[in-house]
C-alpha cells in the first residue's frame, strides 16, 4: 500500500470560495492509500512548498497529490518541491481543482463533491505511479546540413559561427542552389550572383564548415545529439586535391550534353561544372556522356590536366559520420508544365518557364545575356506572361500559392524592359499577390513605370501564327476576349517540392506533406522544427518562399541547432512507452502509429522447449519517444505501455471518478 | 466436391508427399476425418503414414492457418493446405508478424464451400447419416430415406457469403479455380440492426450476448485474434471482469471486434466455433462497413502488403462524431 | 438491466467523464477556468497527454462504472502536438463510436469534439451541450455494472 499525502490550497479565496476545504480533507483521509492530508492558503508559496515538504520527510510519505490550480501552472513547481524532499518527482499527481473546477462551479454544493472526485482520482493514480527518470543523452557536437543552396549555406554559416563544426552535403557538383541560376533578385534588382557567391566563397573557406558535394544522403539511424548518417561521396573522377580548376580539362573535351544549370536550354561539357563561380572550382565527369566511359577512348581531358588530376578508377564512397543536429535545406523544384497542353509548353522554343527566361538574363547563359527569341535569335516585341501555371489549381495542379511568382514576374518584366525598351509586357494573373517588405511598391513599379499590362484572367490557349504565338486570353475584368501576338510566353509554373523529398523523409525520419513539402512541427510554433527531435527545416523544402524568408527560416533553423549542441546532456522525455516484451506479439502495429519512428523490431531469444525460439518484439528507443500513448492505445493486449499515463493509471481514474457521482 | 473427390484427394496427397518426404517441408497441416462423418478434424502429418489419414471433402471447414502460430514453433518448414478463407487467414497473420512466410508453403485449394450438419439436418428433417454429391445437388441419407437438395443452400453460414474461395495467396495451386463469387449481401444483417432503435438494438445484444459462455472460442478459432495474453486474461490491469452479467459480456464482445477493426478477414471462423451462436460476424461485419464507408474499401487478408486502415490516416478523413 | 441499477442511478446528477488531451483540450478547459466560463459540475476530466492515447476500453469501463456520457475532446485535426494523434484517434474512434451505437447505445452518449487551447468558450459550451443531451437522455442503464456503485 502507497503511503500518500493529499494536500489542499486555497489558493486565497479562488478555491476556497466555492470548495468546501473542510469537507474535502476529511473526504481524502478515507481514500485508499492516504495516511496524510493538510491545507494551505498558497501552497504554491514557499512557505506551502515547505508544509509539502516537511510533510513527506516527517510521515515517510512515497506518493504526493496536490490539489491546486492546473498542471500546466505549478506541475513543475511541486514535482521540484518534492524531488527536494527525496521524492521522485514523478510520484506527484496534481488534481486541478482551481482551473478545472472552483472557477468554473458556482458554490459548494457544486464544487465540494466534484473536488472530492477529482482528489480521489488523482489519488488513485498517483498510488500507481512510478519513480521516472528522464533519458540523458550525449550529444556530438557536429552539425549536417543536407542542402547548398542559399538555405543551407545561411545555416551553415550561422552554425560554424557559433563555433561548431558543419557539413554541407550537396547533391549538385557546387554548392549555390537556385539562387545561383538567377540574374536578379527582387525587389532590390541587385545582381544574385553577386550577393550569393561571397556566401559560398565564405562557407568554402570557414574553417568549421566542410563542403561535401556531389554527395547524397544514404541513410540516417539514431536519434536527437546522436544521428548516424551515411552519406555517398558519388565519384567525381577528378581528385579535388590536384585540381586547379584551371578549365583546360572542360575547354578540350569534345562531348557535350544539356547543361542541368541552364536548364536544359544550353549545352555543357562532359567534363564540366555546373557555372562559372562553382564551388568548389572542381569539375566532375558525367559518365553518361564522357566518350572514355562510354567507348573507352578520348582521355584527352587526362592527357590536358597539367596536374593529372583526373582519375578514371575513383569509385564512389561512403561516409560515414555522426551528427548532433540535422538541418534540411534540399529546395524545390519547378513543375512542367507540359500537362497544360493548351499552353504548348515544350512544342514551341518560345514558350518557357520563368526559371528559363531567367537564364536568358544571365550573361553567361544561353544566349550571353541577350533576351532573344530562341527560334530565331531576334528579340521579342511582345512578351506574355502567365501566372498560376500549376499553382491554386485544385484540378490540374496544386492547390497551393507558389508565393514568388507574382514577384518574379515583375521583376523578369522590368528587367525585360532595361534590356529592350520597345518590348512590351503582359501578365494574364489571377490576383497579384506582393506581400512583403517592398514588394507591392516593386510591383506598381512595373506596371506604372514599366508599361507592364496587367490582365486578370485566364488563358485558354496559345498557338502559333507565323512567326508569333497568339495568347487567346480573356480579360476578366472587362469580360472581353484578348488575343495577343507575342513573340515569347513565359510560364510561371509552379513551384513543388523536389520528387524525392519523401524518399529522403523516410531516410531521415521526417514526414512530407500532401505536396510533399517536409513538415514542420507546428504550423505557426515551430515552423523550422520537425517532428523528430534534433531534426530542422530551412528554406523551399517546406513550402515555396522567397529568398529573404529563406535565409530567416535558415537562420532560425541554425539557431535551433545551435540550441541542441551547445548542451552537455539532453533531457529527455520521462513519460515514455515501455514494451513487456514476454507479452509482445510483435505485431508492430505501433510501430505504424509512432510520429516519431521511436518504435523498431527487436529480436529475442527466447526459450522454448529444451531450445530457443527467435521472435520478434517492439522495442521503444526512450531517446525519440515523446510520450504521445498512441502506440499504448492501439496495442490490443496492452503490451506497450506509457509510463505515467498507463493503462493502470487511466483505468483506476476512471474508476475513482465514477465511485462518486 | 465429392464427386471427383478421390481425384482431388489424390492430386493433393501427390503434391504434398513429395514436399514432406523430400525434405522440403517438415509438417503438413491438412485435415483428417474426425469422429464423425460430418466433421474433419485438423491433421498434423509428418510421415507418409501420417499422410494416409488426409482427407478433402465437404467438411473441412476449419481454418488451418492459425495452427501454425503452435507449430512454426515446433517446425522449421511447415506445409498448409490453404482454402480461401485460410489463405486471407495467412496473410492477416503475415501482416501481424506471426509467421514467416518463407517457413510455410501454403498449397492453395479452390474451395466449393463448406457443407453444415444442422442445416443438412434441417433440410433431410431427420438425423442426416450421410451424403452423396453429384452435379451441385446433394443426398442426403437418413434412417428414413432419402432428401435432394442444392448444395448451395447447405452452406455453411461462413461459406454462403464468401467472395473468395480462391486463396489469394499460395506457392501451388492443387486443384483449378472456382472462380470469384458473387458479392452477397453480406452486410443486409447489419442494415435491419441499424434500423432497430438503440433500446431495440441494445435488447437484442443482451440477449444474444446473454448466452455467452466466456469459452473464448470464438478467440481461439480466430485469426486476428493472436495475442500472447489476451486482455480478458490479463490481471494487471484487469481490463476484464470475470462475472457472467451483461456488463461484462457487452465488454469482451465489443472489445474482441473492435480489435479486428479493419483487421477482420470475414472467415466466419468465430461464429463457427461458437457453442452458442452468437451472430458474432454481425459485430465484425459492422465494424468493416462502416470502415470501408469512412476510409475506402479494404479488405483484409486479400494483400498483406496493404496498409489496414486504423493503421494509417489521410488528413481530410471524415469522422462519425456530431460535430465533424 | 436489473431494477438495482434504476434505484441507484434514479435522482442522481448524471456522470460525464471526459478525455481532454494535455495540449488543447485540457488548456482549453484551463481557459474556461481562468474566464470563469461556467458549466455543470457534473463533467470530471480525465487528462491524457492526447487524444490518440485513448484506447476505447477506457469509455466501456467508465460505462460500466456508471458515466452517464464520455466525452473525448483532443487538438483540432492538424493541430496535434504529436502531429499525427489525433488523426488516428479520429479513425479509431469514429470506428468504435458506429459499434457502440450498434450495441445499442444511444449515439449521444459517447462523442469525441476537436478544442483548442483558445477555446474556453468551446470548452465550456461543449460540457454544457453535452450535460444537457445527458440529463435529456436520462442515466445510463446500458453495460452498467450494478456492483460498483454498492462500493461506495
Amino acid at each position: 500500500m502507497p503511503r500518500t499525502g493529499v494536500f489542499l490550497c486555497h489558493c486565497g479565496s479562488n478555491i476556497a470560495g466555492t470548495v468546501n476545504i473542510d469537507q474535502t480533507i476529511e473526504a481524502s483521509r478515507n481514500f485508499p492509500g492516504v495516511v496524510h492530508v493538510d491545507e494551505y492558503r498558497y501552497l504554491c508559496s514557499e512557505m506551502g512548498q515547505d508544509i509539502i515538504k516537511k510533510a513527506i520527510e516527517d510521515n515517510n510519505l512515497d506518493r504526493v497529490v496536490v490539489g491546486t490550480c492546473s498542471p500546466r501552472m505549478h506541475e513543475n513547481t511541486f514535482r521540484k518541491a518534492a524531488a527536494e524532499a527525496g521524492l521522485n518527482p514523478y510520484l506527484l499527481e496534481v488534481a486541478n481543482i482551481r482551473e478545472h473546477c472552483s472557477w468554473v462551479h458556482k458554490d459548494m454544493e457544486e464544487g465540494t463533491p466534484k473536488a472530492i472526485a477529482l482528489l480521489r482520482a488523482a489519488a488513485a493514480k498517483v498510488a500507481l505511479n512510478e519513480a521516472l527518470e528522464a533519458p540523458k543523452l550525449e550529444v556530438e557536437k557536429r552539425a549536417l546540413v543536407i542542402g547548398g543552396g542559399i538555405a543551407g549555406i545561411q545555416a551553415a554559416l550561422d552554425i560554424a559561427e557559433a563555433g561548431y563544426p558543419v557539413d554541407i552535403v550537396e547533391r549538385e557538383p557546387s554548392i549555390g542552389g537556385r539562387m545561383a541560376q538567377l540574374e536578379k533578385t527582387f525587389p532590390t534588382l541587385d545582381c544574385s550572383a553577386c550577393i550569393l557567391t561571397p556566401k559560398m566563397v565564405e562557407a568554402a573557406q570557414h574553417p568549421n564548415i566542410n563542403l561535401i558535394t556531389y554527395a547524397e544522403v544514404e541513410e540516417v539511424n539514431g536519434f536527437v545529439g546522436q544521428f548516424d548518417v551515411k552519406i555517398k561521396q558519388k565519384a567525381r573522377y577528378v581528385d579535388p586535391v590536384k585540381c586547379t580548376g584551371c578549365g583546360i580539362c572542360w575547354e578540350k573535351c569534345p562531348a557535350k550534353a544539356p547543361s542541368e544549370f541552364e536548364m536544359g536550354l544550353a549545352k555543357r561539357k562532359s567534363i564540366y561544372v555546373p557555372f562559372a563561380q562553382a564551388v568548389p572550382m572542381v569539375p566532375v565527369i558525367d559518365k553518361e556522356t564522357c566518350l572514355y566511359f562510354r567507348k573507352g577512348r578520348c582521355q584527352i581531358c587526362e592527357k590536358e590536366c597539367p596536374p593529372q588530376a583526373i582519375d578514371y578508377e575513383q569509385q564512389d564512397e561512403i561516409i560515414e559520420r555522426r551528427y548532433g543536429a540535422i538541418v534540411v535545406a534540399t529546395g524545390f523544384d519547378q513543375m512542367d508544365p507540359s500537362i497544360y497542353g493548351e499552353y504548348g509548353y515544350g512544342q514551341h522554343p518560345d514558350i518557357l518557364t520563368g526559371l528559363e527566361f531567367e537564364r536568358l538574363f544571365n550573361a553567361s547563359g544561353p544566349t550571353g545575356g541577350k533576351v532573344v527569341r530562341l527560334s530565331d535569335g531576334k528579340p521579342p516585341k511582345k512578351v506574355v506572361f502567365i501566372q498560376c501555371v500549376g499553382s491554386r489549381d485544385k484540378a490540374r495542379g496544386m492547390n497551393y500559392c507558389s508565393k514568388i511568382c507574382c514577384m518574379f514576374t515583375a521583376k523578369q518584366a522590368i528587367l525585360l524592359k532595361e534590356k529592350l525598351p520597345d518590348a512590351k509586357s503582359y501578365v494574364f494573373y489571377i490576383d497579384v499577390r506582393t506581400a512583403g517588405k517592398g514588394y507591392e511598391e516593386f510591383q506598381r513599379r512595373a506596371a506604372e513605370e514599366y508599361d507592364v499590362a496587367y490582365l486578370r484572367g485566364q488563358v485558354g490557349k496559345i498557338f502559333p501564327e507565323g512567326d508569333h504565338l497568339v495568347v487567346h486570353g480573356v480579360d476578366s475584368l472587362s469580360g472581353k476576349v484578348v488575343d495577343i501576338k507575342a513573340d515569347m510566353v513565359v510560364l510561371s509554373a509552379a513551384s513543388i517540392a523536389r520528387a524525392d523529398a519523401p524518399e529522403l523523409g523516410r531516410k531521415i525520419g521526417i514526414n512530407t506533406d500532401s505536396y510533399n513539402f517536409f513538415n514542420e512541427a507546428h504550423p505557426k510554433l515551430k515552423p523550422v522544427e520537425t517532428h523528430t527531435a534534433g531534426i530542422f527545416i530551412a528554406g523551399a523544402c517546406q513550402t515555396p518562399k522567397d529568398i529573404p524568408d529563406t535565409v530567416a527560416q535558415a537562420s532560425a533553423a541554425a539557431v535551433k541547432a545551435v540550441g541542441l549542441l551547445s548542451k552537455e546532456m539532453l533531457q529527455g522525455e520521462a513519460c515514455t512507452a515501455e514494451v513487456d516484451e514476454a507479452e509482445c506479439s510483435g505485431c508492430l502495429h505501433c510501430v505504424a502509429v509512432c510520429p516519431y519512428t521511436a518504435i523498431d523490431a527487436k529480436e529475442i531469444e527466447e526459450r522454448y522447449g529444451d531450445g530457443t525460439l527467435k521472435r520478434t518484439v517492439a522495442e521503444v528507443n526512450p531517446a525519440l519517444c515523446q510520450g504521445c500513448g498512441s502506440c499504448s492505445a492501439i496495442c490490443r493486449s496492452g503490451s506497450i505501455n506509457q509510463k505515467g499515463f498507463s493503462n493502470e493509471q487511466i483505468l483506476a481514474e476512471v474508476d475513482a471518478i465514477c465511485l462518486q457521482r | 466436391m465429392a464427386e471427383n473427390n478421390v481425384e482431388n484427394l489424390k492430386k493433393i496427397r501427390e503434391a504434398v508427399s513429395q514436399d514432406l518426404l523430400g525434405g522440403r517441408i517438415d509438417l503438413l497441416l491438412g485435415w483428417e476425418k474426425g469422429h464423425y462423418w460430418w466433421q474433419s478434424r485438423p491433421l498434423f502429418a509428418r510421415t507418409e503414414e501420417d499422410l494416409e489419414k488426409l482427407t478433402w471433402d465437404s467438411f473441412c471447414a476449419i481454418n488451418l492457418s492459425r495452427y501454425l502460430l503452435d507449430e512454426l514453433k515446433d517446425f522449421q518448414k511447415v506445409g498448409v493446405l490453404v482454402k480461401g478463407c485460410d489463405a486471407r487467414a495467412f496473410n492477416r497473420l503475415l501482416q501481424d508478424n506471426m509467421v514467416v512466410r518463407d517457413r510455410v508453403t501454403l498449397y492453395g485449394l479452390p474451395c466449393p464451400g463448406m457443407l453444415d450438419y444442422d442445416r443438412l439436418a434441417e433440410v433431410a428433417e431427420a438425423a442426416p447419416e450421410g451424403i452423396i454429391e453429384q452435379n451441385g445437388k446433394v443426398t442426403i441419407k437418413t434412417a428414413d430415406g432419402e432428401k435432394s437438395a442444392d448444395r448451395d443452400d447447405l452452406l455453411a453460414d461462413k461459406c454462403r457469403d464468401c467472395i473468395y474461395p480462391d486463396p489469394v495467396v499460395y506457392d501451388q495451386l492443387l486443384l483449378s479455380p472456382v472462380g470469384k463469387k458473387e458479392a452477397p449481401e453480406k452486410f443486409t444483417a447489419i442494415e435491419k440492426l441499424e434500423e432497430m432503435s438503440a433500446e431495440e438494438r441494445y435488447s437484442y445484444w443482451e440477449k444474444e450476448l446473454s448466452r455467452c459462455l466466456r469459452c473464448y472460442a470464438c478467440r481461439q478459432a480466430c485469426p486476428f485474434c493472436s495475442c500472447r495474453e489476451c486482455f480478458v486474461e490479463q490481471q494487471n490491469p484487469r481490463w476484464q471482469g470475470r462475472a457472467y452479467q451483461a456488463s461484462e459480456n457487452f465488454m469482451f464482445h465489443l472489445v474482441r471486434a473492435y480489435h479486428g477493426a479493419g483487421r477482420c478477414i470475414d472467415c466466419g471462423e468465430c461464429e463457427r466455433a461458437c457453442p452458442v451462436d452468437i451472430p458474432l460476424q454481425e459485430l465484425n461485419r459492422k465494424l468493416t462497413k462502416d470502415i470501408n464507408q469512412l476510409y475506402g474499401d479494404y479488405e483484409a487478408g486479400l494483400d498483406a502488403e496493404l496498409e489496414p486502415p486504423l493503421l494509417t490516416y489521410r488528413p481530410d478523413d471524415p469522422a462519425a462524431f456530431s460535430e465533424k | 438491466m436489473s431494477t438495482a441499477v434504476n434505484e441507484t442511478s434514479a435522482g442522481k446528477e448524471p456522470l460525464i467523464v471526459s478525455f481532454c488531451c494535455n495540449w488543447c483540450s485540457y488548456a482549453g478547459g484551463d481557459l474556461a477556468g481562468t474566464s470563469r466560463m461556467s458549466y455543470p459540475a457534473n463533467v470530471k476530466v480525465i487528462r491524457v497527454p492526447c487524444s490518440g492515447r485513448i484506447n476505447p476500453m477506457f469509455i466501456l469501463r467508465a460505462f460500466q462504472r456508471g458515466a452517464d456520457g464520455v466525452l473525448v475532446a483532443g487538438c483540432h485535426p492538424g493541430d496535434c502536438h504529436y502531429s499525427t494523434g489525433n488523426y488516428h484517434g479520429r479513425r479509431r474512434l469514429s470506428a468504435f463510436k458506429r459499434l457502440v451505437e450498434f450495441a445499442g447505445f444511444e449515439p449521444e452518449r459517447f462523442e469525441v469534439r476537436w478544442i483548442s487551447s483558445s477555446e474556453g468558450d468551446k470548452f465550456a459550451e461543449e460540457m454544457t451541450a453535452m450535460t444537457n443531451k445527458i440529463k435529456a437522455l436520462g442515466p445510463n442503464r446500458k453495460m452498467r455494472d450494478a456492483r460498483w456503485q454498492k462500493i461506495t
